[in-house]
């Protein structure tokens, strides 16, 4: 237990460090996450001597393996995913969804199309499977929602209409994301044969047609349930409810993050939507920052050689998509061509989704083979890449703005 | 007016308001009770960000702008009727040319035409001063006069904002 304890502490000083430091430039802290874990993790670099390209001597030989990849880690880890998916789901805006439905609908077909099908091309191109091809086009597919809404924020764009179709767009993802993570997670743990998978794929609906029906009949008993004047109490029956269900769900072979996803739209038609941003935002923070630290010790770094060329090839070619895809959202909404590219960029980001995707593919495939080990390496890399990337181009959109002005008329900018 | 609601998840609720000429302000209310005001000039401009401010700061801020601890009064309905001359309240900055000399000295009567009814120093007031009372800077004078007259008083005062009716409001604290 003290072993456990110190690990523990040195995984959330670890991450304070590194948030900090991030933080200072303005960058996503998802990225600085994951590193540290890395760093730290038993995978390589396992000595000082690792990290530098001359020798250190004695210093060389310090250790860097810190924290193993325990199973009091990996379960905060799936804490994290829980409580993720369970906001997503408390923050899922029915009413947007139903006031905007037709444009929602149709930049959200265009950016599904474009990228997800990029993402099924360089899986067949790169001699995947048919399920390590869906992960893969997964994970390049799903933006971030929490590196764009931070990001939009900082720039100031949550006040400009560009806002709208970005935001319509991760609305658009988040039903795809349920209803995908559903299928691929009864398809990759249900085992081999067709029949095997339509059972789990069968079983897994009924699941969470049940949870739909509870979460679309039980707001008035929700409501009630959740009354409680203390902060403490209300903290621990949703905290209580929510995992329970997400594991419930897990132990009957569905996806616990979308059991989690349901049982946040079940308290999103409640009064207490406010009070959970209050009081289980922090849990949240704190179980989605260990998810992210233990993605990175579960990492094993050389892997990415393998993998280098999909990487360079997918990061190249899905940041032109979601540019092109985002690019056409603004035309639907009738902005004008600089708000455009600007919903072009701000798209790009990837994030938590691709990495719980990376979970379940590891976790599929038994940590090996191509779908256990390769495709979470690519999307550990991936998203490491993604996710800077994307805030760098929406941090400096306006200089982007430039280069395609001089681009449509060179004249004009000489 | 039309105003313009609309979610932004994770985040909290965002609220345009027509101000006219294609100007909007656009007010950002987080989960945790943080406000941001930007404003948009037209519809082609960036939103640029004039302030945020905590929740229960916003609440106050709101029922300032709402108006429910201050009615402003425009400075030119502050007055009491009596033919063309009216009283006013008027600051006595340390830096005028009046600090430091007597009324007498000064000639207010005839320079300006303005009658010095009262002298408010600190909380004392000295009703109907003499000629040998000497004024001093941070002394609020109650004067009788025309439009004009008081004007031209004003422009003797010092300070850089004569005569605002809204200066004492400043720094008022909750």
């Amino acid at each position: 237990m003290a072993v456990a304890l110190y690990e523990i502490g040195i995984a959330i000083t670890a991450l304070a460090v590194a948030g900090s430091l991030v933080h200072r430039f303005g960058l996503s802290v998802i990225p600085a996450y994951i590193v540290i874990g890395v760093l730290v993790g038993p995978n390589y670099p396992t000595t000082l001597g690792d990290l530098s390209p001359v020798a250190l001597g004695a210093v060389g030989d310090v250790s860097l393996q810190l924290v193993s990849n325990s199973d009091l880690v990996a379960g905060l880890a799936e804490l994290g995913i829980v409580l993720l998916l369970f906001f997503l789901g408390l923050e899922f805006s029915v009413s947007q969804l139903l006031g905007d439905g037709r444009r929602i609908a149709t930049i959200g077909v265009i950016d599904l199309a474009l990228n997800f099908g990029i993402g099924l091309a360089l899986g067949l191109a790169f001699g995947f499977g048919p399920v390590e091809t869906l992960f893969l086009a997964g994970i390049v597919y799903i933006s971030s929602s929490a590196v764009i809404t931070k990001s939009i924020i900082d720039e100031g764009w949550v006040a400009n209409p560009e806002s709208g179709p970005i935001l319509g767009t991760l609305v658009f993802e988040d039903i795809f994301i349920a209803i995908y993570l559903a299928v691929l997670s009864a398809v990759a743990l249900g085992g081999g044969s067709l029949a095997d998978a339509a059972v789990s794929v069968g079983t897994a609906f009924a699941f969470l047609g049940v949870l739909l029906a509870a979460a679309w009949y039980g707001t008035g008993v929700v409501e009630r349930l959740f009354s409680t004047g203390s902060d403490e109490l209300f903290l621990l029956r949703v905290l209580g409810v929510t995992t329970l269900v997400a594991g419930v769900a897990l132990v009957m072979g569905v996806s616990e993050a979308v059991a989690a996803f349901f049982v946040g739209t079940a308290f999103s038609g409640t009064d207490h939507t406010e009070r959970i941003e209050h009081v289980i935002a922090p849990s949240r923070d704190f179980f989605a920052a260990v998810f992210f630290f233990a993605i990175g010790l579960t990492t094993d770094v050389t892997l990415l050689a393998d993998v280098a060329l999909l990487l360079v090839v997918a990061v190249v070619v899905t940041t032109a998509s979601k540019l092109l895809s985002g690019t056409a959202s603004g035309r639907v909404y009738d902005l004008d061509p600089r708000r455009s590219l600007r919903v072009g960029l701000g798209m790009v980001p990837r994030g938590e989704f691709s990495l719980i995707l990376a979970t379940l593919a590891a976790t599929a495939g038994g940590n090996a083979g191509t779908l256990g080990e390769v495709v979470p390496a690519f999307a550990v890399g991936y998203v490491l890449v993604m996710s800077i990337v994307g805030t760098l181009l929406i941090q400096n959109a306006s200089a982007i703005e430039r280069v395609r002005k001089l681009a449509v008329s060179p004249e004009a900018g000489s | 007016m039309t105003v313009y609601e609309t979610e932004v998840p994770g985040v909290g609720k965002k609220f345009e308001l027509e101000v006219g000429g294609g100007e909007r302000l656009v007010v950002l209310i987080h989960h945790d009770g943080k406000r941001e005001v930007y404003r948009r000039s037209d519809p082609d401009a960036d939103s640029e960000k004039l302030f945020s401010v905590a929740g229960k700061q916003a609440r106050q801020l709101g029922s300032i702008i709402e108006g429910a601890f201050f009615q402003p009064v425009e400075t030119d309905e502050v007055q009491v009727p009596l033919g063309d001359a009216f009283i006013e309240w008027l600051d006595l900055h340390a830096d005028s040319e009046l600090a430091g000399k007597t009324l007498g000295e000064t000639d207010l009567r005839q320079e300006t035409g303005i009658s010095v009814l009262a002298v408010q120093r600190g909380d004392h007031t000295h009703p109907n001063p003499d000629s040998a009372f000497e004024l001093a800077g941070g002394d609020v004078l109650v004067t009788l006069g025309t439009r004009e007259e008081q004007n031209s008083l004003e422009a003797m005062l010092g300070g850089s904002d004569t005569g605002d009716a809204t200066d004492s409001d400043e720094g008022q604290d909750e």
